[in-house]
């Protein structure tokens, strides 16, 4: 029981990690990006090939994915993105086209990484980490499920805070509430815009290195699962709310984990879909989201 | 030319089959609902049509028909529930609720046959048929985009708010959007599996919703013939694109982007507007273009704009 509620915990800390930076992107900026996935999946891969050639140990592995996911994820808004929101007539054609377009991005670094990779998992051997467990009794947690832990919730109240109580994070939540009359008061939309992309990729890059340790390997294709997962999360607890994400992640995570050890598994896919749907349909806010402020 | 079409018979099935999967989410985002639900309705027609000719030997035109009535039905129901939504919120709504069909189909047991799925649905549905039923759609859609009630459905999706206040009733529309989606995707979905005699939870996936958006975004999303456009394009281009080998995803992902990106109107849209500056390239244009008058009036707008107190040059853009 103890050990389901800690697996729980890990991989709604996982969860935790790649919807942080979606649901600031969202909820901020207005960027619903559909290219995370991917980029959580090509920043594990980037670094997968580097300690291929050089043994790295797990912080330098970590460096590598949230340096590469924050310049892919620029790169997304740079390309198209910016262009996109730019010549955009309308907020919702920019909204759905948006969408496209990261679908579009996303199916990039997947065909490079299941090409390179012929489509067979692969793992950190190569790296001078090495997992070990601990066993305390009545759970059994290994280091990088602390390292995890530790992580997605540092990192989490870290961004909240910031949002909370720094300048740059206050100018960001006006964007989110009207971007036009922010941008009057002197916020600098655009600096803001990539700051916040890069921060997202970065948490998406750290969240694939973790997840590759924390599984062993993972497929070219894990990233598009974690997509509507953390999707999922975000519509749980509410676009743009941190501490939503947080709560949204880990229950998620919690119903999963039930499924799993409760039934044969067949239906844990359909747990996020169903989460999903029925919070939509109850409460398109979310559970701590705010109310949407209505911009004609 | 008789060779040709029968090598690639499957390729000419899949382009009608799709392009009626395009229009069953064309025909939402027409009238401005980001719907995935027509994706959910190939499942159920695609599941409906197998089982029944399977257990029941039912003729083709039943047991797509029943597909067809099923997911309409499933239409209308999810149109009331989903009622309170709009734009990305309803978008998810609608993919959610079509995958999770494709998760119910694995835990279906017998009835869906399982992860597995179904196999030797065996009938005497035709080529000819399904070309027929696409026809008849096509007019159907073109004659609904013209006139009096095609310029309704135009003023809900740019303006469902003045649309209201024209007396159109646009709860109703979204409905009526709603079921011939569903309609139209159960339609695609029976016919499909007929015509390949199997059905597995894996024709339904996320790669299915992905697929039929960017046959719309490609096509042009505001007429059914985006759709075809789309439809034609994407089914054809994984044969064309062997050239490029292993990297053909690559490609088709910077297609879809840089479609998403750059051509927002679609093809088609693209096609109209050259088609507009070529009919309009002759007339004559008044010298200096319509900011002539005004040159006469104010030679310098801005220090017209400041004698009339007006904002500085600094401030304005």
């Amino acid at each position: 029981m103890a050990q389901d509620v800690l697996n729980a915990l890990t991989l709604g800390s996982l969860y935790l990690l790649f919807a942080l930076g979606m649901s600031l992107a969202w909820g901020t900026i207005g960027i619903l990006n559909f290219a995370h996935g991917s980029i959580f999946m090509f920043a594990a891969f980037t670094a997968h090939l580097l300690v291929q050639e050089v043994p790295l140990p797990l912080p330098a592995m970590l460096a590598v994915g949230v340096l590469v996911g924050a310049v892919l994820s620029l790169l997304v808004q740079v390309l198209a993105f910016e262009p996109i929101q730019r010549r955009a007539t309308d907020h919702r054609k920019a909204e759905m086209q948006i969408l496209v377009g990261g679908i579009g991005i996303a199916i990039i670094p997947l065909a490079v990484a299941q090409y390179l990779t012929r489509s067979v998992p692969f793992g950190y051997s190569a790296s001078t980490f090495r997992i070990s467990t601990y066993d305390w009794g009545f759970v059994r947690v290994s280091n990088v499920q602390i390292v995890t832990l530790v992580a997605a919730f540092g990192l989490a109240a870290v961004i909240g805070w910031w949002l909370r109580a720094a300048r740059p994070g206050l100018a960001l939540r006006a964007i989110g509430v009207d971007a036009e009359v922010a941008s009057m008061m002197g916020v600098d939309r655009r600096r803001l815009a990539l700051l916040t992309m890069a921060v997202a990729g970065g948490l998406a890059g750290l969240a694939g290195v973790l997840l590759t340790y924390y599984l062993g390997s993972i497929a070219p294709e894990t990233g598009d699962a974690f997509l509507l997962k953390a999707f999922a999360a975000i519509i749980l607890g509410g676009v743009g709310s941190i501490a939503g994400v947080v709560l949204g992640a880990l229950v998620l995570a919690g119903i999963e984990t039930l499924v799993l050890v409760t039934t044969s598994g067949t239906w844990a896919p359909a747990i996020a879909f169903g989460v999903i749907f029925l919070m939509l349909l109850v409460r398109p806010n979310g559970l701590l989201g705010r109310q949407e402020v209505r911009r004609t | 030319m008789n060779a040709w079409y029968f090598s690639h018979l499957v390729l000419v099935q899949s382009t009608f089959i799709s392009f009626l999967l395009a229009l069953s989410i064309q025909v939402p985002l027409r009238a401005g609902v980001f719907s995935f639900a027509g994706v959910g309705s190939y499942a159920i027609g695609a599941y409906t049509a197998a089982i029944l000719t399977i257990r029941a030997q039912l003729a083709p035109v039943l047991a797509i028909g029943a597909g067809v009535l099923v997911a309409a039905a499933a239409g209308y129901l999810l149109a009331l529930l989903v009622a309170r939504l709009s734009g990305l919120y309803l978008g998810m709504a609608t993919i959610s609720f079509a995958l999770f069909l494709g998760v119910l189909a694995t835990n279906g047991g017998d009835l869906t046959g399982g992860a597995t799925g179904l196999y030797g649905a065996i009938s005497t549905l035709t080529t000819g048929h399904v070309v027929a039923v696409t026809v008849v759609v096509a007019l159907l859609l073109a004659a609904g985009e013209r006139g009096a009630y095609g310029r309704r459905v135009d003023a809900v999706r740019e303006d469902p708010h003045l649309a209201v206040s024209l007396g159109i009733d646009v709860t109703r529309v979204r409905r009526r959007v709603f079921v011939v989606s569903g309609a139209l995707g159960a339609a695609a979905g029976g016919m499909n599996s007929l015509l390949r005699t199997t059905v597995s939870p894996e024709t339904v996936g996320f790669h299915l919703v992905v697929t039929a958006l960017t046959m719309i975004i490609v096509g042009g999303a505001l007429s059914w013939a985006g759709a075809a456009i789309g439809a034609v394009i994407f089914t054809w281009l994984p044969s064309v694109l062997q050239v490029v080998g292993d990297w053909q995803l690559v490609v088709y992902g910077v297609i879809v982007a840089a479609a998403a990106v750059w051509v927002p109107g679609g093809l088609l849209g693209l096609a109209q507007d050259g088609w507009h500056r070529l009919r309009t390239r002759h007339r004559p244009i008044p010298a200096g273009g319509a900011a002539a008058p005004v040159a006469v009036v104010a030679p310098d707008p801005a220090q017209e704009l400041a004698a009339l107190g007006g904002p500085a040059a600094e401030a304005r853009p």
